[in-house]
């Protein structure tokens, strides 16, 4: 689980999608209705968090340093500063969504075939990102002049923000994918394909470690095996940091369309196999 | 400017209020501190004195 959570959290497919829908298909004897069942995809997702501040140590460094001095100063003055400010106008949104949606979105982690439909629906929505980016591209030129048009994370509106950052709040929906939705966000707001990932995964940090602080505790009180989920996480660590290294080389010039199709292909032999 | 140093209290407020366990809408559970909503409330307070430090006026720096 912590593999598979791992090198799929930061690929545009949904590993929450995957964490429900896998162990229904192979009969694992994992109950997804268990009260350990959340805070555990949690502690794997800290695992992932945790590989990111790893990749991004600089960035956040800087963006951390940029919040405090812009804040204090009342303006804006360096692109860091920028960066850190659009990330906490979209992040409040996913915040907020997540907490009133939260009871409810609960219940559907407990129905493989929900996630099944709405891997398709995440499908549909890379596939039709790139649909629209195409439309904005020059043609003629190579992919590298085609990204070279387009903005870099620091350069997008504090509108674009917050509207990528409400429809993280999608990704709390198993199936739907948070780094899909958000790097459509992004490309729909004219972000190259590789600051698309940049942004997705710095705004992916705050969320998931926050989110994995506040239900961690919750594995406390229950009778998990605590060193198998914490050896799981390790390795959703160090797997998040191999897909996001070979993620951000992939996005210099490609595109979302293969994990569109496959989102696509796998949700429907899933809801075929489950019916 | 002033609305939103309101707003950031008023968040700041419910935010004690449900570590406290005083208030608990929006929660499935009663009687026990909800974190989670206080964390949200919170940021949320934050995000208002920064935008209320955003928004306050300028005094200029120059002595001309």
């Amino acid at each position: 689980m912590g593999l598979l959570q791992g090198a799929t959290e930061l690929f545009p497919v949904s590993s929450l999608g995957h964490a429900v829908i896998l162990p229904a298909l192979l009969h694992w004897s994992y109950r997804q209705s268990d009260p350990s069942f959340v805070p555990f995809l949690t502690l794997l997702h800290l695992g992932t968090a945790g590989a990111l501040l790893v990749l991004y140590w600089r960035d956040w460094a800087g963006i951390i340093r940029g919040f405090f001095r812009a804040a204090l100063r009342g303006r804006i003055a360096a692109p860091e500063e920028r960066l850190s400010m659009l990330l906490l106008v979209a992040t409040v949104p996913a915040g907020a969504v997540g907490l009133l949606l939260e009871a409810p979105l609960k219940q559907l982690f407990a129905t493989p075939r929900a996630a099944a439909a709405f891997l398709v629906v995440n499908g549909l929505i890379l596939l039709g990102a790139e649909v629209l980016r195409r439309r904005s591209e020059r043609s003629g030129v190579s992919r590298q002049e085609q990204e070279e048009q387009f903005k870099v994370a620091e350069q997008i509106s504090f509108r674009a923000a917050a509207i990528t950052g409400a429809a993280q709040a999608l990704a709390l929906l198993p199936g739907i994918s948070r780094s899909g939705v958000t790097m459509t966000g992004g490309l729909l707001a004219g972000l190259r394909h590789q600051e698309a990932a940049r942004f997705s995964f710095l705004l992916a940090t705050p969320v998931i470690t926050g989110a994995g602080v506040l239900e961690v505790p919750q594995l406390f009180h229950s009778a998990a095996p605590l060193g198998l989920y914490a050896t799981a996480a390790v390795v959703a660590g160090v797997a998040a940091y191999l897909s996001a290294r070979f993620l951000i080389r992939y996005f210099r010039s490609g595109r979302l369309d293969p994990y569109g199709w496959y989102c696509l292909a796998a949700g429907i032999l899933a809801l075929l196999l489950l019916r | 400017m002033l609305a939103l140093v309101a707003l950031a209290v008023v968040f700041a407020v419910l935010a004690v209020l449900y570590l406290l366990a005083v208030i608990n809408f929006f929660s499935t559970t009663t009687g026990s501190p909800h974190v989670k909503h206080a964390a949200v409330l919170g940021v949320l307070a934050i995000a208002c004195l920064v935008g209320a430090s955003f928004l306050r006026p300028r005094v200029s720096s120059s002595l001309n």
